[in-house]
């Protein structure tokens, strides 16, 4: 600690290049943050998905299906729950605000969701009003949505009379659990919904099968399968874990992406910052000589250096993933994912920092250690 | 009285261009605890060198270098750093201090290499700018100060560590008559009152005059010696 002010002074010599430094090293580490930061998110949101959860689709890519597999699901051994949902997309007052609503059966969704939080008054709410709608937290928050309020979607699915508007009624609010890939969405009746629209009356998008063991799981998607084989509705069963790794994989090789670009940017760094550091280095000769006049060892200048870079950028650094942090949830728009920064990658950024720090530093502490002081003074 | 440097039979020699140059040959000095010696001599005559040798910042080609009881010669780069932290105070023509740093952190810099609380350097270095009577510049930096000032913030910190020695290279040669014969008082009076030994290099008679013995150095060798009764 007695050091920090001769490091402080240090670093701050030139406030012009030191100001460069850091915002090099909080640009490039707020661009780590954000990418791995969404990439460990995303991860983290898909391992928390139960392995007890399946997905039942169209084989053939995504489409309605008969209501009445339902029922054949449920008969399936191994099968715990089923539920049903259609998907409603409009926009409230802008096109910008976009929302998103599940048509689905209040009581087999929270029996195949049963980490979903949602009271009571809220559920009888939803059954007594046909056109209720609960409201996840964050999205009611988003548009300051209150209980008793009336919602105007204006959506491409176009009701009976060929209207695009479809009105909702606030009844309560719910937060999604860890099952939920979104934290932004509604819950609507799926009767009401399947009654009022024009077509694919008597459908649902996507069926979601709760298993009674996990280990059975894949041997209950194979019987929910075959059930439906050979006929008009032939089914694709997979645990929503693999669905939604199999969506994201269809968007890139994230994983390939950001590292690329993360290494592109560090590797940048390193040069740029090294440059600059050897520089600061060569321009304080005489200063580094002074304090080995004073008794400073040579090994004790090499730390001086190493402090003083490894202080810039661990703090510039640390910025950098703040500034990821609080930017981060703004990726939900792009991933409809509940996606927030893992501690961990808070902390392999830090120590990225400090890795390129020392890479950075090496070359000019070493330089400034082997400082010969008669030669440095002579300079003078 | 002891002796506080010795130099027996040193020689030093710089390659430049592939090419040994002997800067000092065979040279010989005693210089008692608590003198005040000013070495003279043309330019390139070795003085500074000299001045290298007995403050522990390089080391002779070959020869004896005992200062303060310690032989220097036979030191490592690590241990002359501790010993030059302990027994000597430098003081430069330019100042060399470190201009983001407040007088007071400058005077400071030497007790950073000690045991000492915070509070016990804050109380030392308090005490050591009141000496050389700049208690009120000490949140300065160097740059918001003359250049007596900022010599005098460098005998602070020349003195802070409390060494038996100081060792001053040209300490008025960027300075005013007026402000070079206030340092070399500063200095008399730390030799007479603290028992410091002073060893000065200079160009300048008139601050040799201060000293109690003169050295005149010529091609590396001890030409003449003298002593005066000072100013």
């Amino acid at each position: 600690m007695k050091y920090l002010p001769l490091i402080w002074s240090g670093i701050w010599r030139k406030r012009g290049r030191a100001a460069l430094t850091a915002l090099q090293v909080l640009v490039a580490f707020t661009l780590f943050g954000l990418l791995q930061g969404m990439k460990s998110g995303i991860d983290d949101v898909v391992n928390k998905l139960g392995a007890d959860l399946f997905l039942v689709q169209r084989a053939n890519g995504f489409g309605p299906m008969p209501l009445s597999m339902y029922g054949r699901m449920q008969a399936v051994t191994g099968v715990k729950s089923v539920t049903y949902q259609s998907y409603l997309g409009g926009t409230y007052q802008k096109p910008t605000q976009q929302v998103f609503a599940v048509a689905c059966d209040l009581d087999s969704e929270l029996v195949t969701f049963p980490d979903m939080t949602v009271s009571k008054q809220a559920i009888e709410a939803m059954r007594q009003t046909r056109t209720g709608v609960l409201v996840s937290d964050s999205l009611a928050h988003k548009y300051d949505w209150k209980i008793g309020g009336r919602i105007p979607l204006e959506s491409q699915t176009k009701r009976q009379d060929g209207s695009g508007t479809w009105t909702f009624d606030v009844v309560g609010t719910f937060t999604p659990g860890d099952q939920s890939l979104s934290p932004d969405f509604m819950l609507m009746n799926y009767a009401y919904f399947d009654e009022a629209r024009q077509s694919d009356r008597g459908t649902a998008q996507q069926y979601y099968i709760k298993v009674d063991d996990p280990r059975q799981g894949l041997s209950v998607a194979r019987a929910v399968d075959k059930l439906f084989a050979n006929s008009s509705d032939e089914t694709r069963t997979q645990s929503l874990r693999e669905a939604v790794q199999t969506d994201l994989q269809s968007i890139g090789d994230l994983d390939f992406v950001i590292r690329a670009v993360v290494g592109a940017v560090l590797f940048a760094l390193i040069f740029s910052t090294t440059a600059m550091m050897a520089q600061s280095i060569r321009e304080r000769t005489a200063e580094f000589a002074v304090l080995k006049t004073l008794g400073f060892s040579d090994s004790r200048v090499f730390w001086l250096v190493l402090s003083e870079v490894l202080s810039l950028f661990i703090a510039a650094a640390a910025l950098g993933l703040g500034l990821a942090c609080w930017v981060l949830p703004a990726a939900r728009n792009f991933t409809h994912l509940n996606v927030t920064m893992p501690g961990s990658v808070l902390l392999v950024g830090l120590s990225m920092a400090a890795v390129l720090a020392i890479v950075t530093a090496m070359l000019p502490a070493v330089r400034a250690q082997r400082l010969q002081v008669v030669d440095a003074l002579s300079v003078r | 009285m002891t002796s506080a440097v010795s130099l027996v039979g040193v020689s030093k020699e710089y390659k430049r261009g592939g090419e040994s140059v002997a800067v000092l040959n065979d040279f010989n000095l005693e210089i008692a605890a608590q003198d005040f010696v000013a070495i003279m001599g043309p330019s390139g005559s070795g003085k500074t060198t000299l001045l290298n040798l007995i403050g522990g910042l390089d080391k002779p080609t070959s020869g004896q270098v005992s200062v303060a009881g310690e032989r220097l010669d036979t030191l490592s780069n690590a241990e002359l750093a501790h010993w030059r932290a302990r027994h000597v105070g430098f003081i430069f023509q330019f100042y060399n201090l470190m201009p983001t740093l407040s007088a007071a952190r400058n005077v400071e810099l030497p007790l950073l290499l000690t045991s000492l609380s915070a509070h016990e350097r804050k109380q030392k270095v308090a005490v050591a700018l009141e000496l050389v009577g700049l208690t009120d510049r000490a949140k300065h930096k160097p740059g918001e100060l003359s250049g007596g000032q900022q010599q005098r913030v460098a005998i602070a910190r020349a003195l802070i560590a409390d060494p038996t020695l100081l060792i001053c290279d040209e300490p008025t040669g960027d300075l005013d008559r007026h402000t070079a014969e206030e340092i070399l008082g500063l200095l008399q009076m730390l030799n007479r009152r603290y028992a410091k030994t002073v060893i000065m290099v200079t160009h300048d008679p008139k601050a040799a005059s201060y000293a109690a013995r003169q050295l005149y150095v010529d091609k590396g060798q001890l030409a003449e010696q003298s002593s005066l009764t000072s100013v």
